[in-house]
């Protein structure tokens, strides 16, 4: 019998016999080497082209999956769902690429942290396990569906949604839009440690955003995660005014040009720090989630080729989304480099050109220099505000999805409906 | 009690930790023992997470009934995002393989061609991720000892663990300078015979990884881990060895309890225990089970091509046993000194301080003395540190005493006893040669022994009997 991965084997090379299990290596990897599992516990990789026999010892063993106890319900607890979309936060190790893969599944979370049952009834369910870079705007659509049915669940006090980290805040931006007189708290969290090590700053974020989902006043969609490195408390940010800061801290998520709305203590305590947002109400949901798929997000930069454009005026997209230097600057006198020409050809095909900062922190602004003037009374091009960019791509795809006229959709874009907007530049809002 | 080693069944394995220079194992940070002040202070809790295979580690279990908060500290110019498990690891320092992989060369280890770097489930606090990034680079060495072949069984490369300042009620706290730091793991198989065979085992390994540059050297930068079982009892590992010099005594402590417990007819338990100062031990945690090693995905596997290590074959360096001969013909030891001299570290830079002693006698009071200690006074010579070793030989270097004083003033050392040098006081030839006249013309008509027996209790430990006798020829009958 040919031994499979898993099965016990010795193998027999020119340099001596290695026994253990064997074990699959990342395909990616160069090939040639065969690993094995020592009794030890640790993996080597034996040379290929060494080895004369593999022989069969013992067959794989298939572990008894584990037992559950069912979680009882507690009368004196508030119930909240837990909806997992699969990233770190729900991800083990796949032992054929070597790399962290979504495979639990949400009653895994209260099996490994069972502190959460004293702090709410749960609910459970996995209903995907994409990683964050593969989430798109369909998976948008379904994510407002799964969370509106709950939060049109009497029983529920709120819905934790668990997905990656890269693409949180695209997410949360769009169930901000997506999902129409909110009326409990959505959130999202995640984890920038996968959850098969004892530091996962997973067990910390979901206990918060439990908390948050059972106890938050809010009505509104946000995200709970660490608020600084220590495992202290996490925080709430607005689901449009939050960013991924980081590529790897674990307090990689600050708020944008406001304060985070609260903080949320390691005892369930909630200390609010920003007042400015809708209560809890007797609302039923309803799901607005047409997104018009021709919109595009550029970041603009020095040299940029203004001919790169043209695939989008010849696949007809409806919308751009640029990231202007500074106050919302493109490349304009510069004969090589400008975009003016371009832009105009742009617009004259009907695409609408929306003008976000590049800065990420801060507004942009329509009239201050001449150059920006082309832009915005020469061009029309819409000016944002402090909208981020995410979340004014976000938005034009969602304003495009439900508007036709090009006057009325210019208009959704700059009017608040997430507190995507602020009217305010507070000077504590830098840097939080 | 004698211990009969054979009759019990004894079973010892050592694990030696050495610390490597240069950069850390997995970031670009210096690898050394920071004084500088903490500017980053960080609070974080670890849980116990099911292993590959769905159960969770006892060691890790009985870590986390203990619900620890961990604080870390450390300078921000000593440490970065990887130690704090805010940035995955960078790739695995080059350098220090290399330095691991000649060692294990030196050792007759054979390399594993693919290097699979893994992660151990430590949660006691003292990897910030919860793991120790570990990797088995070779396998199925030897050394050979003059009781013997011992086999090296692995050789692993991994991470040095943070520095535990304070280990308070519901806190531990570390410094984290040191986490990171490369250290290579020599696990000898159980063929150590006896307490000294254990010790002689250690200084050689040491010796060998003192031959290889990139090696840290001095106080703390190598720890030795004794494993010891014997029939009928328990599997213990006792870790944190001051000197190699207590390794004896530490084992023949722990036998001793082994043994106590057994004829009690208490059952052991498979345990980590730490040496205490007094030779004893004392209990750490439990022996970790089986299933705390996973890969560590975020690290690609080394491979070591089989041309690369002819190329480090030839580049390997001169064991410093081949120092054995020239030490016997540079210092005119005889060649049982010079072996068993090379595992002294200082032996030649106590040879240059202290120029005005030959080179033997240092040996021997490094080597002999503390040997003719123990067994001739039954003390323990272990407690000598290097500072007294430095302290008396300075006095024979000044010529305050001489060298007939070195064996009394150690006793005094290992008994804390004060030390007045006017009874050490070395007695010049000439005084001395007036001082036997004067006997002899006092008391003559006496045999030589009687004289010897006079002029030796005004002087003992000051001059050397020999000299006496020589005096004595001359001038009594």
């Amino acid at each position: 019998m040919i031994p499979e991965l898993g099965d016990v084997v010795k193998v027999i090379a020119k340099d001596g016999v290695y026994e253990g299990i064997l074990m699959p290596r990342p395909e990616i990897l160069e090939k040639g080497y065969t690993v094995i599992k020592l009794d030890n516990g640790y993996n080597v990789g034996i040379e290929d082209s060494k080895i004369e026999k593999i022989e069969l010892i013992s067959k794989h063993k298939k572990l008894d999956p584990i037992k559950y106890r069912k979680a009882e319900h507690k009368k004196s607890l508030l119930t909240v769902s837990i909806l997992s979309f699969g990233g770190t936060i729900s991800s083990k190790i796949d032992y054929k690429t070597g790399g962290t893969y979504a495979d639990y599944t949400a009653e895994d979370f209260i099996q490994m942290l069972p502190e959460l049952e004293n702090v709410a009834n749960l609910r459970a369910e996995k209903v995907m396990g994409l990683m964050s870079e593969d989430l798109a705007p369909e998976d948008w659509q379904m994510m407002a569906k799964r969370i509106a049915k709950e939060l049109n669940d009497e029983e529920v006090s709120g819905v934790v949604v668990t997905q990656g980290t890269d693409t949180l805040h695209f997410s949360t931006a769009a169930m901000s839009f997506f999902l129409k007189n909110l009326n409990k708290p959505v959130v999202f969290t995640a984890a920038q440690r996968s959850i098969d090590r004892g530091s996962s700053d997973a067990f910390f974020n979901l206990l918060c955003a439990v908390n948050a989902a059972a106890k938050f006043d809010g009505a509104a969609v946000v995200t709970c995660m660490h608020g600084t490195s220590d495992d202290k408390y996490c925080i709430l940010n607005r689901g449009t005014k939050v960013r991924k800061m980081h590529t790897s801290r674990r307090d990689a998520f600050r708020p944008i040009n406001e304060l985070p709305l609260a903080k949320i203590n390691e005892d369930g305590k909630i200390e609010i720090l920003n007042n400015n947002y809708e209560k809890r109400n007797e609302n039923k949901v309803s799901i607005h989630d047409k997104f018009e798929s021709k919109t595009a997000l550029i970041y603009v930069y020095p040299g940029i080729d203004a001919d790169i454009f043209d695939i989008y005026i010849k696949k007809k997209y409806r919308g751009l989304v640029i990231a202007g230097t500074g106050l919302g600057h493109v490349p304009t006198f510069n004969p090589k480099h400008t975009l003016i020409k371009k832009l105009k050809e742009l617009i004259d095909n009907g695409i609408l050109v929306v003008i976000a900062p590049q800065a990420i922190y801060g507004r942009v602004h329509p009239y201050v220099y001449t150059n920006l003037r082309k832009l915005s009374i020469g061009l029309n091009c819409i000016f944002v505000e402090d909208m981020l960019p995410e979340v004014a791509y976000v938005k034009l795809g969602w304003v495009l999805g439900h508007g036709d006229k090009m006057e009325e959709v210019k208009k959704m874009m700059i009017t608040n409906y997430a507190h995507e907007i602020n009217e305010r530049s507070d000077e504590k809002n830098f840097l939080y | 009690m004698e211990i009969n080693y054979q009759e019990i069944g004894f079973k010892c394995g050592l694990e030696i930790h050495q610390q490597l220079d240069g950069k850390k194992l997995f970031c670009n940070c210096p690898t050394l023992n920071s004084d500088k002040e903490a500017d980053i202070k960080i609070e974080r809790k670890l849980k116990a997470v099911a292993g590959e295979k769905g159960e969770i580690d006892i060691a890790a279990q009985h870590e986390m009934v203990k619900d620890k908060l961990f604080i870390y500290e450390s300078n921000s110019q000593d440490t970065c995002l990887v130690e704090y498990d805010e940035e995955p690891p960078h790739e695995l320092n080059k350098n220090s393989l290399e330095t691991a992989l000649k060692v294990a060369l030196l050792l007759n280890a054979k390399i594993i061609d693919e290097i699979q770097i893994m992660r151990k489930t430590v949660i006691d606090g003292s990897n910030v991720s919860g793991f120790q990034r570990t990797a088995l680079i070779a396998m199925d060495g030897f050394v050979e000892t003059p009781q013997g072949k011992v086999s090296i069984q692995t050789i692993y490369l991994e991470e040095e663990s943070a520095q535990k300042l304070e280990d308070g009620t519901d806190f531990v706290r570390y410094k984290l300078d040191r986490l990171g730091i490369p250290l290579i793991e020599i696990a000898t198989g159980t063929e150590i015979k006896n307490s000294e065979h254990a010790r002689e085992v250690a200084a050689y390994i040491g010796m060998v990884l003192r031959s290889v540059e990139g090696v840290k050297r001095g106080l703390g930068t190598i720890r030795q881990d004794v494993n010891i079982s014997i029939t009928d009892g328990a599997r213990t590992e006792i870790k944190g060895f001051q000197d190699l010099r207590s390794i004896p005594k530490v084992i023949e402590h722990e036998v001793k309890r082994q043994i106590d417990s057994i004829d009690k007819g208490k059952k052991l338990q498979k345990e980590v225990r730490k040496a205490e100062q007094d030779f004893s031990s004392s209990f750490l945690r439990p022996m970790p089970g089986a299933h705390r090693l996973y890969p560590e995905t975020d690290v690609l596997p080394a491979n070591v091509p089989k041309k690369y290590l002819e190329e480090l074959k030839k580049k390997l360096p001169k064991l410093l046993s081949h120092k054995t001969e020239e030490f016997e013909r540079k210092y005119g030891l005889p060649n049982q000194m010079a072996k068993e001299i090379i595992a002294y570290d200082n032996f030649e830079l106590l040879v240059k301080t202290f120029s005005k002693i030959d080179p033997f006698t240092i040996a021997n009071t490094l080597v002999n003395i503390p040997k003719e200690i123990k067994t001739r006074f039954n003390m323990d010579s272990s407690k000598l540190t290097q500072k007294d070793f430095e302290e008396i030989l300075s006095y024979l270097n000044e010529g305050k005493i001489s060298k007939e004083a070195i064996l009394d003033l150690l006793i005094k050392k290992i008994k804390n006893e004060k030390i007045d040098l006017t009874h050490f006081e070395s007695v010049s030839d000439e005084e001395l040669e007036n001082e036997i006249k004067k006997i002899i013309s006092e008391k003559p008509n006496l045999n030589i022994g009687a004289y010897m027996g006079l002029v030796m209790s005004k002087h003992r430990g000051k001059v050397d009997g020999k000299k006496i006798m020589e005096i004595l020829k001359r001038y009594a009958k």
